[in-house]
């Protein structure tokens, strides 16, 4: 009778072992933990990207997922805030478990959480935190798919060699980690051209009234004004220009604010003939790129933008990277990200070092130009879907 | 000189509207003894309200005063009746509970917007939201200068309402001594809810005011909140004129701070008045104006 019972307690023992462990793995979801301000006043971008990163998701594991298993996407919202963000990817690695991390929106959020990740062996691909430094310190963990903003102006510099050659030029840009990395690389590439800088000036962002500091621009009467801003500011920034019949040759955003519907839609008429530098739109020559687009219009009812694109290919990437990983630990998924070569809605996806730069994507700029309230892509040539409108018409002399 | 008066033109303008703002919270600190750190989210349910009309019924923003000032009058009533004064017969250890509730109020102010309307930013483009006029080479713009108009007749009506109406009289009465007012028959907690009311539908004012000229989202509130609290003790905590005073200063100071010294300094020059004046003259404006 002994040897029986034990041969019981022992094959009960073992069912039950298989049990609990057999049954959740098949079932068993890979975490990805994302960080994004879904509150606070940048949740605008926030959701664009949450909803984004839940198409990506929807299409992958409606696709079987990665190895049979599906993928979970955990949000957690930074509000914008730095210490908040750190916080909220605390919770995602002790609490949630997750074996990779993504999100990041603004690049005060991407600099604090990604140090948090690197000190935990948890990879993070940043979707949006553009600061230069966020590659800049060696983090092996760190991988980032937008490049940096040092690198927004680079169409925007070639257009301005080959098409305006301006004399004198005023910078004005938000006094935010994006906007100072941003600023300085575009005044180095003015340099470069010999262009004339009158003024450089940071302002706070959200702030109501940007007249004081644009009388001064006016005073100055420069040949170019490039403006580093978020949305509203940007919609700001021109109409108050507009307001005080500031005439440069022309108006250009350094990306981020300018490219948004939004934009149009607070400045009307004053957004026309304004240009902008941007990483993306849906008019690029990628595969997907005008597919996501419409995908988006299609369930949400809203305009997405580069932003957008940025989380969707992160989710593709990750999900690539997955595939390939010879386990789903972290460091062996941080290998797999390493030696990515994909192509994406956003553009061709690689980590590459340069410069100062480690595990960074690199991809060309474009400039667009808002023409009668539609957004055309106007440079470079070879992509261009509209030609560009220059020099700008003084603002009383436009119908 | 060009440089300097458009400067200037700037910051009154933008005065008139900081001094809307200012006034209610400043009413509501005379009367109640408690700063309101709703206002600004209160101005921003204006704002969402005038886009609503805007974008749903075509309502000039003018027009929508009508609607959005007695609709945050009751809004402000219904708060102090059932949140604020049942406040005053609990005991607790925290002395300022009103104050605290006043946050409360402000975040469920703005996530509830924020659950309607997602944290998308809006627009009230109006015809007039771009036009400007010329008097010389110095820039108006049309939607500014009108709301710096109607600003100052709400502001100078509010002035003659307190001045020489029973209700108003009452309602200085209580700011000025609480106990006395109730001896001499005035139903304070009557007054305090009309106060809130009032301190409402002045936000309202403001916020329908700058949503043509602005822009929109469920987090406007704060920095405007903030902006109140500076002018409030700029005036000399409770006093209306010194409100006035309080706004226009800091509108000035800001425009003509981010002209001279740079515009990352606006927020900078703010504050430090705010602590030059705590120092230096601790009963704000009211101190030179007396009223």
């Amino acid at each position: 009778m002994k040897p029986a019972r034990k041969m019981f307690v022992f094959l009960t023992a073992f069912a039950l072992s298989v049990c609990a462990t057999a049954v959740p793995a098949l079932s068993q979801t890979i975490k990805v933990g994302v960080v994004l301000p879904l509150t606070g006043s940048e949740a605008a971008f926030g959701e664009i990207e949450r909803n984004s990163f839940q198409m990506a998701l929807d299409e992958i594991n409606a696709k079987g997922g990665v190895k049979g298993r599906k993928i979970e996407l955990i949000f957690e919202d930074d509000t914008g805030k730095p210490d908040v963000g750190r916080s909220a990817v605390e919770k995602l690695i002790s609490q949630d478990k997750v074996s990779v991390l993504t999100g990041g929106y603004s690049s005060a959020v991407s600099i604090g959480v990604t140090a948090l990740a690197q000190q935990k062996n948890i990879p993070f691909l940043v979707t949006t935190g553009s600061a230069d430094e966020i590659t800049e310190k060696g983090y092996s963990y760190v991988f980032r798919i937008n490049p940096p903003a040092s690198e927004y102006p680079e169409a925007v510099t070639s257009f301005l060699q080959e098409v305006v050659k301006p004399k004198t030029a005023v910078i004005l840009y938000e006094n935010t980690s994006f906007g100072q990395s941003s600023s300085k690389s575009f005044e180095g590439n003015l340099k470069n051209l010999g262009v004339q800088l009158l003024l450089k000036e940071a302002y706070n962002a959200n702030a109501v009234d940007f007249k004081p500091i644009l009388t001064r621009v006016k005073s100055m009467n420069p040949d170019l004004i490039y403006m580093v801003s978020y949305v509203m500011d940007a919609a700001l920034l021109m109409r108050q220009s507009k307001e005080l019949d500031i005439n440069p040759q022309l108006f250009v955003g350094g990306g981020a604010g300018f490219t948004l519907p939004e934009f149009r839609e607070n400045a009307q008429a004053a957004a026309d003939n304004v240009f902008s530098a941007t990483l993306w739109s849906e008019s690029v020559p990628y595969p997907g790129a005008m597919d996501y687009y419409k995908k988006y219009n299609a369930r949400f009812k809203s305009n997405t933008e580069y932003h957008g694109t940025e989380a969707y290919a992160c989710l593709y990437v990750i999900a690539d990277a997955l595939q390939r990983a010879r386990t789903f630990s972290p460091s062996d998924i941080r290998d797999a990200l390493a030696s990515t070569d994909t192509k994406t809605a956003f553009g061709p996806v690689k980590f590459v070092s340069y410069g100062k730069k480690t595990q960074q994507n690199r991809l060309p700029t474009f400039m667009v130009q808002w023409q009668r309230g539609k957004l055309e892509t106007v440079w470079p040539r070879n992509v261009a879907t509209k030609g560009y409108i220059f020099p700008t018409t003084p603002w009383r002399e436009r119908k | 000189m060009d440089v300097f008066w458009q400067t200037l033109v700037a910051g009154i303008l933008k005065g008139g509207l900081y001094a809307l703002i200012g006034i209610g919270m400043t009413l509501i600190m005379g009367v109640m003894g408690i700063i309101n750190l709703a206002q600004g989210q209160l101005m921003m349910v204006s704002m969402y309200i005038t886009y609503v009309l805007f974008s749903a019924l075509r309502i000039d923003p003018y027009l929508s005063l009508a609607i959005a000032m007695p609709a945050l009058f009751l809004l402000g009533v219904l708060i102090q009746k059932y949140f604020l004064n049942p406040l005053l017969k609990v005991d607790t250890i925290l002395p300022h509970n009103q104050v605290l509730m006043t946050v409360g109020i402000g975040m469920v102010l703005t996530e509830v917007i924020r659950f309607i309307f997602k944290s998308d930013y809006r627009s009230v483009s109006t015809t007039y939201s771009n036009k400007t006029f010329f008097l010389g080479h110095i820039s108006f713009s049309v939607a500014l200068t009108v709301a710096f108009g109607i600003a100052v007749m709400f502001t100078l009506g509010m002035f003659l309402f307190l001045m020489k109406t029973d209700l108003g009289r009452s309602i200085r009465a209580t700011a000025q001594d609480k106990e006395a007012a109730t001896l001499m028959g005035v139903n304070t907690g009557r007054i305090t809810v009309i106060t809130f009311g009032l301190g409402s539908a002045l936000a309202a004012c403001a916020g329908t005011l700058l949503a043509p000229v602005f822009y929109i989202f469920p987090d406007i509130g704060g920095p405007f909140t903030s902006k109140a609290f500076v002018i409030t003790i700029l005036g000399g905590l409770g006093s209306t004129v010194g409100a006035i005073f309080g706004g226009l200063t800091l509108g000035i100071a800001e425009s003509v701070g981010s002209t001279y010294l740079g515009m990352d300094y606006e927020n900078i020059i703010g504050m430090i008045i705010f602590v030059g004046v705590l120092v230096f003259l601790p009963s704000g404006f009211k101190r030179l104006t007396k009223v």
